[in-house]
Order: structure tokens, then C-alpha cells, then sequence
């Protein structure tokens, strides 16, 4: 298995136009025509695998025989290993041969496989002085039990099977640890291996979830593996490089690989982050609300300040109060010129109303954008409401005469409007931190051209469909949708081009 | 409660009530009710230090999943200690977080705590305020410390310098309690223990 190489991959994966990926794409690079983008976008494939956690546990269990082959250890002990190294082989052989083993599982704090043999001294001793060799006492219940029920590691800390049950299923179901369970003792830092939680917890749904957890480093440490981000799915989706790419899950979710975010055309996985730390502190509106507002010093009313003029005028129908915004003290010893107040020279005062303009005018700017990239992202989710509609319509359609085959372009129209409302979506972010140039003018008339025709066509669909207008709307959804598509299309390979060309230049 | 918890309880009381240190009156549990979800503990003050003498009534709550989770234990007894709060009882104690073990049992417990008097630690507070005091003014944290013990928890020695200043503030209406936390605070300066109080 190649992947414990790509572990060590730096973040280059925004380079979706870049074909360094491989041999395997030479084949493909002989047909397609270098200077046409279109072609190359649509024949480059992307091959991924979607995997179950069971698959995911075979492929981590073949990933530790590697390392067995080589090191002879216990398997557990070598997921241990290699957990600590982060997955990474060849850093954990390397260190293996460095010469002391031991003090490599003491850092790693695994059991020492080859201290087997050692009788534990403390145990051995109580089990002599209390009660005779067959019968122990459990430290956790307190219980007087045979040694049969009584379980330990190697580091001589025993105790009963229901106890270890109890104490491995607080640990992975209310705490969600499993990768780094230690001895229930006080103060043990040995680990506990997986052969031994598979054995001591009873509940299949207990080692479900243990599974799920030790797999989940597995998936976190190895960069050609990503869990499917929809909230139940379990799935891992396996790629052979990492590239910013649209992949679609078994459960049907479709995202971006290298970044994990919904399939997010054109824009990539860096902008895109930026944007969303962006939207998600939304400090800048309470900045500009807290340098643009003070409250009306008699009433406490907020006040914006909204022109350059110093002379506020409190808005509270009862109040009126008149102060000055600098000092907000009373206005009358101010008189007219707002610039004797003698608290703020007149160069500071102009500056901070220049500030304030500046800050005000990028807030507008963003929430231009804001606003359409939610709008968007709101249609969007009622546009899968309406699949369940859309249903409805095909099965009416069936009833007029029409076979299965030919209802189907609603469903199609459906899709393509689903797609189209997504990349506008994602072309707001992107139009966001553009700058001004030719390129980016063209970039807007396909933005807005596209926009125009996924908004005719979401119309169209709206429509009640009659046994009469059915042909007539079939042959104008159909027109239609082509269009978006073709649309859509167009916008995205500009963007790409303009990425090879290096056309977009960026603001902040 | 589960079965295992209450097992547990039983037995731990039993090697509690048959220990070493409850013969010496230096540790006592009781259950409070009839559910073993809750207990009262008791510690004595150790020996050559501002607790000495006193008596120390703890809460002890033990949570569903004991022993897997440690109990949640509380000073009822207020106190001058950094690692417990001068207001609510908490007590800031590894073995009560994440340092605990299903081993480790009542008696463990009461026996740390007991440690915990003998040597605070002002590096991992809980209190700021005690924990400042212990380390730039120990003198006047010993001598707050077992004036609170002998106020609070029967300890044997009386302050009449403390005990004169408590009055004056007293006797300008403000409760005995709320007078001894300032001053406490303050170092035993009346003035700006005054000024604390009515700002
Ligand atoms: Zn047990
Ligand atoms: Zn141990
Ligand atoms: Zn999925
Ligand atoms: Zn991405
Ligand atoms: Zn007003
Ligand atoms: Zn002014």
C-alpha cells in the first residue's frame, strides 16, 4: 500500500488544475487537447472507494502486518506504535532500530511486549499474605472473587471482568476515548490494547463504538482517507492523491475531498475557509455597530451616526437632546463649528470619520455578498424540499400517458437546478475577494447570466403541469435546464482557466 | 443508583468505620438518607497546622457511575485554604478530576484532603484571593486560617486582635461573616476592608 507516503504530503492540494498527480493520468493526457480546458475537466477522472468501517479496519490491519512482517510484536501493540507516530511506518521502523525498544513503548506507553514472563511482585505477594492462590480481591468492587474472573496487563493491576466492563464502557461511551484507555489503576499509564477491550466489553454496541474510535485516528492520521462528512454516515472515502475534488458518498452526500466542505465550484478550499472563518465571527458587524452607535448620553437611546457632522440630534421624539459625537457632551458650548470641541483636534477627529466611513463601506460590501451567498444557500435547501415534489409531478405525468423514461426530466431539471444554485452560491465568495480587471468583468456577466437563467428556471418548475401544457412545458424545461447547464459550465471553465492564466488577483 | 455503587458504599463505609484513623477520631463517613447517593464526611484538622483542632464537615455526593466517576465533594465547614473556595466549599484536587481511579476509594479520598490541609497548594488554586495571601503574606494566611478554624470548626485559638476588628465593622451593621471575608481578604486592614465593603 502506497498511502503511508502521501501521509507526509504537504497543503498542496488546491491545485485542482494541476496535473502532477501521477502516471495514470498519461493515458489521458495523450487524447485531450492541452489548450482547451473543457476537455480536460471532463475527461481528468478522479478515482475514489467508499469504505465501510469494517473495510477500514482490513485496511488498517493490513497497513499493521507490513509493520509485523518486519517488527515481530503483537498487532496491538503495533497499532499502538504506529498511533503514536501518527500512522507514519517508516518514522516508528526507524525508530524501533534506533536501538531501544523499551523505552520507545514507555514513551508510547504500551506494555512492553516482551516482559510477559514477569510475574507481577505486588500481586503475587497478596494473593500469598490474604486469601490462599485461587481467590483475589478486586480493588474496584471490593469483592473477594476467584482469579479466573480477575484480568489485568502487564503491569500487575487486577481486576474482575465486570469491573474492566464497566470501567471500558464509561471510558468509550461517556468519555469517547478508545485510542488511549489506560489501566483502571491509580496512576497507570499502560494502555490497553484492542484484543483486550474486543475481550472485556460484552455490549456490541460498546465495541461498535470502540472500533469507530480506533479506526477514527486511523482515518485523521492517513491524508487519502476522509470520513463522509454527513452527520450519521460512517463511511470513509479513499483517494489516490489529494486533490480538491467532488465526491459523492454511498449515503449521497457529495463534497469536497481535499477539504471536506460541500462541493464548493469555483472557488477553492483556501478562499473558501477564509470566507467561512469569515461569516463565523461575525465580529466585523459588532465592530462596525460598536465604532458606528454610542447612546444618547440623557436617554441612553442608540444613536448612528450616519453623516460627518458632529452635531447629533438625539432620534427619541422625547428627547432631542443635542451633543456632540466626539466628547458626547452637551452641543451648545460647541456653537457651530463642531471641530471646537476641544477634547479631539480637528486632523484626529477628521481621520477617526474617515475610519469610520472605510469600515462602514467594507461592511456594505460584505454583506452584498453575504446576503446573496446566503439567499443562494437558502434556495438551495428548500430546492431539495421540492424533490419530494417533484416526485408527486412524475407520477401525476405517469398517469397522463407518459412512460417513466420521459418524466424523467424533472428529476434532471431538479438536479441541474440544485447544481447551478450551488455554484452561484460559491461564486459570491469568490466574487467577494476578487479584484477589479478585465477577467473579473467577464466573470460577472456569466455570473449574472447564470443567475437570470437559474431563476427562469426555478420558475418553470413552480408551474402546475396540465394534461394541455405538458408537451409545451416538457420541451421549455428542457430548453431551459440545457441552458443553466451549459451556463454553469461556462462560468466554471472560465474560472479554471483564469486559474491556469493566473487572471484573478485577490483583495485582503 | 447502580449496583455496583451501592456495594461499593457499603463495603468503603465498613473499611472506613474499621480503619486506623477512625479510631483516632481522624476521619468519619455516615450515610445522609437512606439512597447512598449522598454522604457526610468529616476530617479532623492535622496536627502543626492552622487546622489543628478543628473539625471539618464535608459534602460528599456519589454520581451514578461511582466508581468509575469520582464522588463530588464539597467543604461544608467554611474554610481559609487556597485549594478550597472561601465562598462555595469547591475543592481543587487532581483525584477528584482527572486523576481519579475506580480504586480509589472514601477513605483515599478523606486521607488526600487531609494531606491537602497539611500542604496547600497555592500554585493550583482555587481561591485566588487565600491562594496570593499564602504565598506573599504565609504569616497572615496562618493566622486567617486558624482564626477561620477556630470561628468555623472549633478550632482552640482566639484571635482578639481579628475578633476586635470583626466588632468594629460589626458594630457599622455588617454581618459577622460578610466582616470576616473582607478583612480576611484585605489582610486585616479595617480601612480598606471598610472601603471594600461600602463602595
Ligand atoms: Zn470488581
Ligand atoms: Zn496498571
Ligand atoms: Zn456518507
Ligand atoms: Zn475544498
Ligand atoms: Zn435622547
Ligand atoms: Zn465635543
Amino acid at each position: 500500500m502506497d498511502s503511508d507516503e502521501d501521509i507526509m504530503y504537504d497543503d498542496d492540494y488546491d491545485d485542482s488544475g494541476n496535473e502532477s498527480s501521477g502516471d495514470d493520468d498519461v493515458e489521458f493526457a495523450m487524447v485531450e487537447e492541452p489548450n482547451n480546458p473543457k476537455e480536460r475537466q471532463e475527461l481528468d477522472e478522479y478515482p475514489y472507494e467508499v469504505l465501510t468501517t469494517e473495510q477500514i479496519l482490513q485496511h488498517m490491519n493490513e497497513c499493521m502486518k507490513e509493520v509485523n512482517i518486519v517488527v515481530e510484536m503483537p498487532s496491538t501493540v503495533i497499532r499502538m506504535l504506529l498511533n503514536h507516530f501518527r500512522w507514519d511506518k517508516e518514522k516508528l521502523m526507524e525508530r524501533y532500530y534506533d536501538g531501544d525498544p523499551e523505552k520507545l513503548f514507555t514513551e508510547a506507553h504500551v506494555a512492553s511486549p516482551f516482559a510477559k514472563m514477569a510475574v507481577p511482585a505486588k500481586i503475587a505477594k497478596k494473593e500469598h499474605r490474604r486469601t490462599g492462590p485461587s481467590v483475589e480481591e478486586c480493588e474496584i468492587c471490593l469483592s473477594t472473587l476467584p482469579s479466573s474472573v480477575m484480568s489485568g496487563l502487564e503491569c500487575g493491576h487486577r481486576f474482575c471482568v465486570s469491573c474492566w466492563a464497566e470501567y471500558l464502557t464509561t471510558k468509550i461511551m461517556s468519555e469517547g476515548i478508545g485510542q488511549t484507555i489506560s489501566c483502571a489503576a491509580h496512576n497507570c499509564e499502560i494502555l490497553i490494547d484492542d484484543a483486550t477491550v474486543m475481550k472485556l466489553v460484552p455490549d456490541a454496541k460498546v465495541r461498535l463504538k470502540y472500533q469507530h474510535l480506533i479506526t477514527n485516528s486511523f482515518v485523521e492520521c492517513n491524508r487519502l482517507l476522509r470520513w463522509c462528512p454527513s452527520p450519521d454516515c460512517s463511511s470513509v472515502i479513499r483517494v489516490q492523491h489529494v486533490e480538491s475534488r467532488p465526491v459523492t458518498c454511498r449515503c449521497g452526500h457529495t463534497f469536497c475531498f481535499a477539504c471536506g466542505n460541500n462541493w464548493h465550484e469555483p472557488v477553492r478550499c483556501t478562499l473558501l475557509r477564509k470566507w467561512i472563518k469569515k461569516c463565523d465571527d461575525d465580529s466585523e458587524t459588532s465592530n462596525w455597530i460598536a465604532a458606528n452607535t454610542k447612546e444618547c448620553p440623557k436617554c441612553k437611546a442608540t444613536i448612528e451616526k450616519d453623516g460627518g457632522c458632529n452635531h447629533m440630534v438625539c432620534k427619541n421624539s422625547h428627547c432631542k437632546t443635542e451633543f456632540c459625537w466626539v466628547c458626547l457632551g452637551p452641543w451648545e458650548p460647541h456653537g457651530t463649528s463642531w471641530y471646537n470641541c476641544n477634547r479631539y483636534d480637528e486632523d484626529e477627529a477628521r481621520a477617526a470619520r474617515d475610519a469610520q466611513e472605510r469600515s462602514r463601506a467594507a461592511l456594505q460590501r460584505y454583506l452584498f455578498y453575504c446576503n446573496r451567498y446566503m439567499n443562494h444557500m437558502q434556495s438551495l435547501r428548500l430546492e431539495h424540499k421540492h424533490y419530494a415534489t417533484v416526485k408527486e409531478k412524475m407520477e401525476e405525468m405517469q398517469q397522463h400517458n407518459m412512460s417513466w423514461i420521459e418524466v424523467q426530466f424533472l428529476k434532471k431539471a431538479v438536479d441541474i437546478l440544485c447544481q447551478c444554485r450551488q455554484t452561484l452560491m460559491y461564486t459570491y465568495v469568490f466574487a467577494y475577494y476578487l479584484k477589479k480587471n478585465n477577467q473579473s468583468v467577464i466573470f460577472e456577466d456569466n455570473q449574472r447570466d447564470l443567475e437570470t437563467a437559474t431563476e427562469k428556471l426555478s420558475e418553470y418548475l413552480e408551474r402546475d403541469i396540465t394534461q394541455e401544457n405538458l408537451v409545451d412545458i416538457k420541451q421549455k424545461v428542457q430548453d431551459k435546464y440545457r441552458y443553466c447547464d451549459s451556463r454553469r459550465r461556462v462560468l466554471a471553465e472560465h474560472v479554471y482557466e483564469g486559474y491556469d492564466k493566473e487572471w484573478w488577483e485577490y483583495n485582503d | 443508583m447502580a449496583n455496583i455503587a451501592v456495594q461499593r458504599i457499603k463495603r468503603e463505609l465498613k473499611e472506613v468505620l474499621n480503619s486506623d484513623e477512625v479510631a483516632r477520631c481522624s476521619i468519619h463517613v455516615e450515610l445522609v438518607g437512606e439512597s447512598f447517593a449522598e454522604l457526610k464526611g468529616e476530617i479532623a484538622g492535622p496536627p502543626d497546622t492552622p487546622y489543628e483542632g478543628a473539625r471539618f464537615q464535608l459534602e460528599i455526593k456519589i454520581p451514578e457511575t461511582y466508581p468509575f466517576n469520582p464522588p463530588k465533594v464539597r467543604f461544608v465547614t467554611k474554610i481559609w485554604h487556597p485549594n478550597v473556595s472561601s465562598v462555595t466549599g469547591a475543592i481543587c484536587l487532581d483525584i477528584l478530576k482527572h486523576q481519579w481511579a475506580a480504586a480509589m476509594t472514601l477513605r483515599t479520598v478523606l486521607l488526600s484532603l487531609q494531606a491537602l490541609l497539611a500542604s496547600p497548594e497555592p500554585d493550583d488554586p482555587q481561591d485566588a484571593v487565600v491562594a496570593r495571601q499564602c504565598k506573599d503574606k504565609p504569616q497572615i494566611f496562618h493566622l486567617t486560617a486558624q482564626h477561620w478554624a477556630n470561628a468555623y470548626a472549633g478550632g482552640p485559638s482566639i484571635n482578639t486582635d481579628y475578633e476586635n476588628k470583626i466588632r468594629r465593622l460589626k458594630d457599622l451593621g455588617v454581618t459577622e461573616m460578610n466582616a470576616r471575608a473582607s478583612l480576611s481578604s484585605c489582610d486585616w486592614d479595617l480601612e480598606r476592608a471598610t472601603e471594600q465593603i461600602f463602595s
